[in-house]
């Protein structure tokens, strides 16, 4: 050990320290909502449970519409990214590499739904759905969750864009190729690293809307939140425990198949 | 440059390009808001009347909750991003391997009302600190345990705001880290400037308009957030968004007007200072992406 | 890429422009002028939605797995359970009444109190039907004060009665010997534990009822008017009372009394840790799956006020004015007000409320069931319930509670 950070310079040092610090700081307390899943009867000043038990996960499981809500939140939330991802590709397009009148007004306005309260938004909504007919549908809840989700993903692939720059582009406009073959050729390899942060960060969001969900799901759809949320005006907290460790996997299985097909389709193309 | 070729084709191509996101935004946000504004204009019953707003304004706890709203979201921003701006700078390096970046996902995985729990669960006089401190001797009673949570100024709320804000501060900021071109940094410290000199010559200009657009998103949040100030938070003053759920859902409904005005005011303030920002670096960006090429 | 996303804001559009064909000008009142035979077969075969709030897992059991099989075998109607809170159910259907929306997706929910009345006034409720139902009729019947009356809302058969609890206080009884049996005794207790106690903000339901006992035992002789309607007169006699009294316990409370629970839920967790040596709260039996999974210790006992007694809260099933099956509805409210339903929700293991039915007005063998039922050790007595339990009062008086509390008492 001494070895070892006898060979460390001083800057390696501090990452490492700050490395440490991060870990402690923000992932060790999952390991405690994890222990909190299984325990009975933590009572101060114990530092450990007074016991364990696996009733908090029973009881979850045998909720009769876990399978129906985790069906219903993925579908939810596929179409959530998707949408985001036809939304959010050419906005970002223009928002990075072009400039003109009331810019800052239409960014403004892009940014605006997740400056006003959700809530707010939601409640208005609500009339409008309904008359539209598609309040209480998974396309109407959809439609809502891209309220808190369109912003973010503008934003972080704008950012892939900017760091694109314009000129591989031009280049390859110069040279003759088509729309098309540019955003395929030359843009999708390169934004990839965003599209990824995209669709895991909107997935996380959507995943994460409770009175968005209720208010336009109208508890007709009912997606994971719906089922955890009523919890917390319960005083079992290792079932909110339990419930926030699925609530955790669920964008890590998510991004693990997204990551699984992004290779296949990336082989399929090269192969093209 | 092919964006010069003409003007009008170039300005077809931005409206066809934003426009798809731009009417779904406007329709999202331009109905709800419409709905809303008008909601807080009338009475259950459905008459126009701008008593709500009056009532509003001469109420002090509105305005004690409204400076405790501000003060606890302006102080979790600036800490958040103080801090992530930190461990941005010095682990960005190591976040360039995927592995290590799926860290930083990890506590974006978390829906902040979970969060609040950890830090009530952490950081209440019966949490798992007092414990730790009393079962090392340092702590005689858990009444001596300083108030944390549930206290008047905010602390638990900040502390959990700030907890749940510095991964999305590093994720907002790594991007820009990885365009940084750090040979300029060392040109700084070669020609004998410090630390800080590299920072605000080579990196800030880079940084700013990411760091206000963050502070304005964080700022927004925090002052129209519901969850943790309700787990977190004292009796009276209460956060404003806080008062406005009691007002939406507490006793008959002839309350509702006033809790659609106490959330209205916080956003036009937050869509203002955002508006306000964006168009303050709005030029600065463009330079910079111009500017670049590879 | 420009083109699919045309495409899909076309498909939106579309959705959007042809989704407003499905409002149900008929209405569906006429089921209320049908006969009970003609009601129940019309269901056969039906989807009930009962909306309610999904955060107990008892309730939910019972539910899900006693009550739907049940309902699927004896009736052939399938009772889907959906989970949402009061507040938002409320909101989706005082929206909907707003747009017209006469074909909803709720048939059943569960409501009283304040919610009663708003969607009274709101008339977002179907109408009167409990004089219809065949157990109300025999079990319950028109006579019965929680028939008439909901929280001094009259209901007008427009809801019927579900569930009867009783709100009682819990104390760990390794670290109190003797509770406190009346509100005196109470405030003496507290100066003497100085710290711990505490009661929830009163815009809680539990912390409201909490002063409300406070306010019954200050109107004294008027106590009785209280659920008759609200009225200043018997404010303005008892209110020195209820805020001397709150006043005077405020600095002997958990954190001095400057901050309050925000909710029961906090107020249990407080219990739990020990920071605090009593909770209270409706259902005289919440104790028993509490102390079952570990949150209340296992010396958790309950006890309640001999003076002024413990107030007792009704709640009921109701059918909103768009219910899509108001046939089905009704046979399920029908059910879940047979003895054998309402004994089973008494069981600890499932739910383990009070029942609405009249004792008097059951077979000697549902009587015995229920008085050879053990409720658990946590829970009193039904002689002693029985003995001290008071009517709720009328919901004007939980919102004087609600505006006044926080002026007299924590902006001191």
């Amino acid at each position: 050990m001494r070895l070892f950070l006898k060979g460390l310079g001083k800057r390696e040092l501090a990452t490492s320290f700050m490395l440490i610090l991060f870990i402690i700081l923000f992932i060790l307390p999952f390991v405690t909502i994890g222990l909190k899943s299984v325990s009975v009867g933590w009572r101060w000043p114990a530092l450990l449970p007074s016991g364990l038990s696996l009733d908090a996960w029973r009881s979850i499981m045998k909720d009769p519409k876990l399978i129906e809500s985790l069906v219903t939140t993925f579908k939810v939330a596929f179409l959530v990214v998707l949408l985001n991802l036809l939304l959010a590709i050419p906005a970002a397009r223009a928002l990075s590499h072009y400039m003109f009148k009331g810019k800052s007004i239409i960014e403004g306005l892009l940014l605006s739904p997740i400056l006003i309260p959700g809530i707010l938004l939601a409640m208005g909504l609500q009339f409008t759905m309904i008359q539209f007919g598609i309040a209480d549908k998974v396309i109407g809840v959809v439609f809502v969750h891209l309220i808190p989700t369109l912003p973010y993903a503008i934003r972080v692939m704008r950012a892939g864009y900017e760091r694109m720059g314009s000129s591989l582009y031009e280049q390859a406009s110069v040279l003759g190729a088509g729309l098309f073959t540019r955003f395929f050729t030359i843009a999708l390899p390169l934004l990839l690293p965003s599209i990824r942060s995209l669709m895991l960060l909107t997935f996380v969001i959507s995943l994460g809307q409770y009175a968005l969900t209720a208010i336009i799901g109208g508890g007709t759809v009912i997606t994971l939140p719906m089922l955890y949320y009523p919890y917390f005006s319960s005083s079992n907290d290792a079932v909110i425990a339990g419930f926030s460790i699925l609530f955790a996997l669920l964008p890590l299985l998510f991004i693990g198949f997204v990551e699984v097909m992004m290779r296949l389709v990336i082989r399929a193309v090269n192969r093209v | 440059m092919n964006g010069r070729i003409g003007l009008l084709s170039n300005n077809w191509k931005i409206s066809l390009y934003l426009l798809p996101a731009f009417a779904i935004t406007l329709l999202l946000v331009g109905y709800g808001t419409w709905s809303a504004v008008a909601q807080s204009f009338q009475t259950i019953d459905g008459e126009w009347t701008i008593a709500t707003y009056a009532e509003l304004f001469s109420s002090d706890a509105f305005f004690h909750s409204l400076k405790l709203t501000f003060r606890v979201a302006i102080l979790s921003t600036l800490l958040s991003l103080v801090i992530g701006l930190v461990m941005t700078r010095m682990l960005y390096e190591l976040f360039k391997v995927s592995t290590w970046k799926l860290l930083v996902w990890i506590p974006m995985l978390i829906p902040h009302f979970v969060a609040g729990y950890l830090v009530f669960l952490f950081l209440s006089q019966s949490g798992l600190l007092s414990s730790l401190l009393y079962q090392i001797g340092a702590l005689e009673n858990r009444a001596n345990f300083p108030v944390l949570v549930q206290e008047e100024f905010g602390i638990g709320i900040i502390l959990t705001y700030v907890w749940k804000e510095v991964p999305f501060v590093i994720l907002m900021l790594l991007p820009v880290y990885y365009e940084i071109d750090h040979r300029y940094s060392e040109v700084v410290r070669t020609l004998g400037g410090s630390n800080w000199d590299a920072f605000k010559t080579v990196e800030l200009p880079w940084l700013l308009p990411v760091l206000i657009e963050t502070s304005v998103i964080l700022v927004a949040f925090v002052a129209s957030a519901f969850e943790i100030p309700y787990l977190l938070g004292v009796t009276r003053p209460e956060m404003l968004p806080v008062r406005a759920y009691e007002w939406f859902y507490n006793g008959d409904w002839s309350k509702r007007p006033l809790a659609f005005s106490a959330m209205i005011l916080p956003g036009v303030i937050a869509l203002l200072l955002a508006t306000l920002s964006i168009g303050a670096v709005q030029k600065h960006r463009l330079r910079m992406i111009k500017g670049r090429s590879r | 890429m420009k083109r699919k996303v045309t495409f899909i804001i076309a498909t939106l559009l579309f959705i959007v422009a042809c989704g407003n064909s499905e409002s149900n000008e008929m209405g569906n009142k006429e089921v209320l002028s049908k006969e009970w035979d003609e009601i129940v077969t019309s269901s056969k075969g039906t989807e009930v939605n009962l909306f309610m709030w999904g955060g107990d897992e008892g309730i939910n059991q019972y539910i899900d797995k006693w009550a739907a099989p049940r309902l699927k075998e004896e009736h052939n109607i399938t009772l889907n359970r959906q989970p949402m809170n009061t507040e938002e159910f409320m909101q989706k259907l005082l929206t909907e009444k707003k747009a017209n929306k006469n074909e909803g997706t709720i048939d059943v929910i569960w409501i009283n109190g304040s919610n009663f009345k708003n969607a009274k006034n709101a008339d977002l409720l179907l109408g009167s039907f409990s004089k219809k139902l065949p157990h109300f009729q025999e079990y319950i019947g028109t006579q019965d004060q929680n028939a008439n009356y909901d929280q001094g809302t009259e209901i007008n058969g427009l809801e019927a009665p579900w569930g009867n609890v009783q709100f009682v206080f819990h104390y760990d009884s390794s670290k109190v010997d003797i509770p406190p049996s009346t509100l005196g005794e109470l405030k003496q207790w507290i100066h003497d534990n100085p710290g711990m106690f505490t009661y929830p903000n009163v815009s809680d339901f539990t912390g409201n009822t909490f002063v409300k006992h406070l306010l019954m035992k200050g109107a004294g002789e008027e106590s009785s008017l209280l659920s008759k309607g609200f009225d200043k007169k018997v404010i303005q006699d008892s209110e020195e009372y209820v805020w001397n009294y709150l006043n005077d316990i405020k600095s002997d409370l958990w954190r001095n009394g400057e901050t309050y629970p925000e909710s029961l839920t906090k107020l249990d967790t407080l219990y739990s840790q020990g920071e605090i040596l009593m909770t209270m709260g409706f259902n005289e039996a919440r104790g028993e799956s509490l102390i079952e999974n570990g949150t209340f210790p296992d010396s958790t006992k309950s006890f309640v006020l001999k003076d002024p007694g413990s107030i007792s809260n009704t709640h009921y099933l109701s059918i909103p004015f768009n219910s899509p099956n108001p046939e089905g509805a009704m046979t399920v409210i029908n059910f879940l007000e047979s003895p054998e339903a309402q004994i089973a929700k008494m069981d600890p293991k499932m739910w383990g409320e009070g029942t609405v039915l009249n004792f008097d007005k059951l077979s000697e063998e549902d009587q015995q069931m229920i008085e050879t039922l053990n409720r658990g050790e946590s829970v009193l007595s039904t002689e002693a319930l029985n003995e001290y339990k008071l009517p709720d009062i009328d919901t004007g008086y939980t919102e004087w509670i609600n505006n006044e509390w926080a002026n007299r008492i924590v902006e001191q």
